[in-house]
């Protein structure tokens, strides 16, 4: 009979499950299979999500409902050895459609009232921590989120496009606006250091 | 010195992977030739360094803490194990919309096939109804009679061969035209109730109680009996006695005849060429005595001269006389009316009640029954 340290060391000493394996357990309905991958990227998926939206509400909302469409859509993950790119975009297809949803929303708004005053956005936004969340700040959703899922995340421009239902010309045209943009705002170091 | 490079976009070319294979490699070769170029590719990717700062440095973000992260992954997985548990729920609310499809359609149907047995119920039963209406034109053969009856196009012909019938059109209630087709003629109704007797193949009486008749005999005019009118045809002249009301002295109606024989004035309500009552010969005078023949039209006669000649005795006598002989004669029932009538007018009060409620026995539905009722009681 092994005592309660000698399980702790075997358990420790385990091999960690592949995300490919943990998606195949997702897909079989295991509880601790989404435990562990949200405890893997819920806060790369925050981060991502946090400086794409800049809303603070919508953050804890679009991670909930990213994690429980991986759910639904496990069965049909493509075994890549990291789901972070492919949690990414899906993450990507919920802003996309919570964004049309709000403009929707927006213009009905501005149609029943006065047309000519602008509907100001109500959500609270994120306070950007130095120039270069700033800079990204300015540049509009669609961008900033084509500009961190190519340069953060790592995504191809292929994977965005199939992510976000737009042609892939569309994307290259927002990664040089975005990268020219936020060009003009910083002045950056060769190191990466940004200065306004 | 140059500033620009014609090849500088092919920096965002290469890293947003639009550059195939050899032109990576000869972009690269350019890149360690062009100082511009390899500017712009230091910078881009400064920016991407930039950009991915805060995914450097790790942890948790910088707006959340262990707590939120926590409650936030007690959430999902509670949210998750809901998504699993409650399987029969979601397929019993995948089928609701199915339900409620299957439901409403059977409604349907069911309102359908209601309203369908309905109609057909009502297609049924109108003509049960309408069969069950009364017939606007009652026939009732008064004894042995031989006659048949024929609705042709709205028009309605009734042929007597003998015997007598009592007719009554109730226009009321949309009624055909009414031909009665006689052997030696026809008589066609204008809105009435009469009685027509046929004898030995000729028109023997017709009786008008209310409304018009038209008598069409062969090689005759036609006559347009009113109500109140009695046709014979006797050798003597036809008789038309026109009783309008039940007072102590009716008037007597216009009588036609062609062959008018009167040797007195007709009344002032007497058509021309009619005659009236009066103006037969009267009875026997002085006797009260009644004795009758076996010729019924010759007992009606003498008792209607009797009473046209105000001998209201005598006339009460012989018309009793003529129902005790006569009790199936197709002018019995006028010679009860009529014997009330004399009876009323000879002012014998308990003698008219009875001889009243004799008619009303002897005859429940006669023409003459709302007339006599206040008389009987």
């Amino acid at each position: 009979m092994s005592s309660p340290r000698a399980r702790a060391t075997l358990v420790k000493d385990a091999p960690r499950a592949t995300d490919a394996q943990l998606m195949q357990e997702l897909a079989a309905g295991q509880l601790g299979a989404l435990g562990e991958l949200y405890d893997r990227y819920q806060a790369p998926l925050h981060r991502f999500i946090a400086r794409v939206t800049r809303d603070a509400h919508d953050v804890d909302d679009l991670l909930h409902a990213t994690f429980l469409a991986a759910v639904k859509c496990a069965e049909r993950y493509d075994g890549r050895s990291s789901c972070r790119p492919w949690l990414i975009g899906i993450a990507a297809t919920l802003i996309r459609r919570r964004r049309k949803t709000f403009a929707r929303f927006v213009t009905m708004l501005s149609a029943f009232g006065n047309a000519q005053q602008r509907v100001n956005d109500p959500r609270p936004a994120l306070q950007a921590r130095s120039d270069v969340e700033r800079a990204l700040a300015k540049l509009s959703e669609p961008k900033r989120l084509a500009l961190l899922m190519a340069e953060v995340e790592g995504l191809s421009c292929a994977e965005i496009s199939e992510a976000l239902g737009v042609p892939i010309g569309t994307i290259w045209t927002r990664l040089h606006a975005a990268r020219r943009e936020l060009r003009q705002t910083l002045v950056l170091e060769p190191d990466g250091e940004a200065s306004a | 010195m140059k500033t620009s490079c014609p090849r500088l976009f092919e920096v965002e070319a290469m890293r947003d992977g639009r550059l195939t294979g050899a032109e990576v490699t000869r972009f690269h070769a350019h890149v360690g030739l062009c100082s511009t170029c390899a500017r712009e590719v230091r910078a881009v990717e400064a920016l991407a360094a930039a950009l991915q700062a805060p995914e450097r440095a790790g942890g948790l973000p910088a707006d959340s803490d262990e707590l939120s992260v926590r409650r936030r992954r007690t959430r999902l997985l509670a949210a998750f194990d809901a998504t699993l548990l409650p399987a029969p729920r979601q397929a019993f609310a995948r089928l609701t919309p199915i339900l409620a499809a299957t439901l409403g359609t059977l409604c349907i149907l069911i309102g359908l096939a209601f309203a369908i047995m309905h109609r057909r119920s009502l297609a049924t039963a109108i003509p049960a109804a309408a069969s069950n209406a009364p017939d606007p034109v009652r026939v009732r053969a008064d004894g042995p009679a031989q006659w048949s009856r024929q609705v042709d196009n709205q028009l309605e012909k009734i042929r007597l061969e003998a015997g007598t019938l009592a007719i009554r059109v109730d226009h009321a209630r949309s009624a055909p035209r009414l031909l009665v087709l006689l052997p030696d003629g026809e008589l066609e109704d204008i809105g009435t109730a009469f009685t027509v007797s046929v004898d030995a193949g000729r028109t023997s009486r017709v009786t008008v109680q209310e409304g018009k008749v038209v008598l069409h005999l062969g090689g005759k005019p036609a006559l347009a009996l009113s109500a109140g009118a009695i046709w014979t045809p006797d050798p003597a002249p036809a008789l038309v006695s026109a009783i309008t009301s039940a007072g102590p002295n009716p008037p007597l109606a216009p009588s036609a005849g062609s062959d008018a024989t009167s040797t007195a004035p007709p009344r002032s309500k007497t058509a021309p060429g009619l005659r009236t009552a009066a103006a037969f010969p009267p009875p026997p005078s002085g006797s009260a005595e009644v004795t009758s023949g076996p010729d019924p039209a010759a007992d009606f006669r003498a008792a209607l001269a009797a009473l046209s000649a105000g001998d209201q005795t005598r006339a009460a006598a012989r018309f009793s006389a003529f129902l005790a002989d006569h009790p199936r004669d197709p002018r019995a029932e006028d010679a009860a009316y009529l014997r009330v009538i004399a009876l009323q007018r000879s002012g014998d009060a308990l003698t008219t009640q009875a001889a009243a409620r004799d008619y009303l026995r002897r005859y429940p539905h006669g023409f003459r029954r709302a007339e006599v009722t206040p008389l009987a009681e």
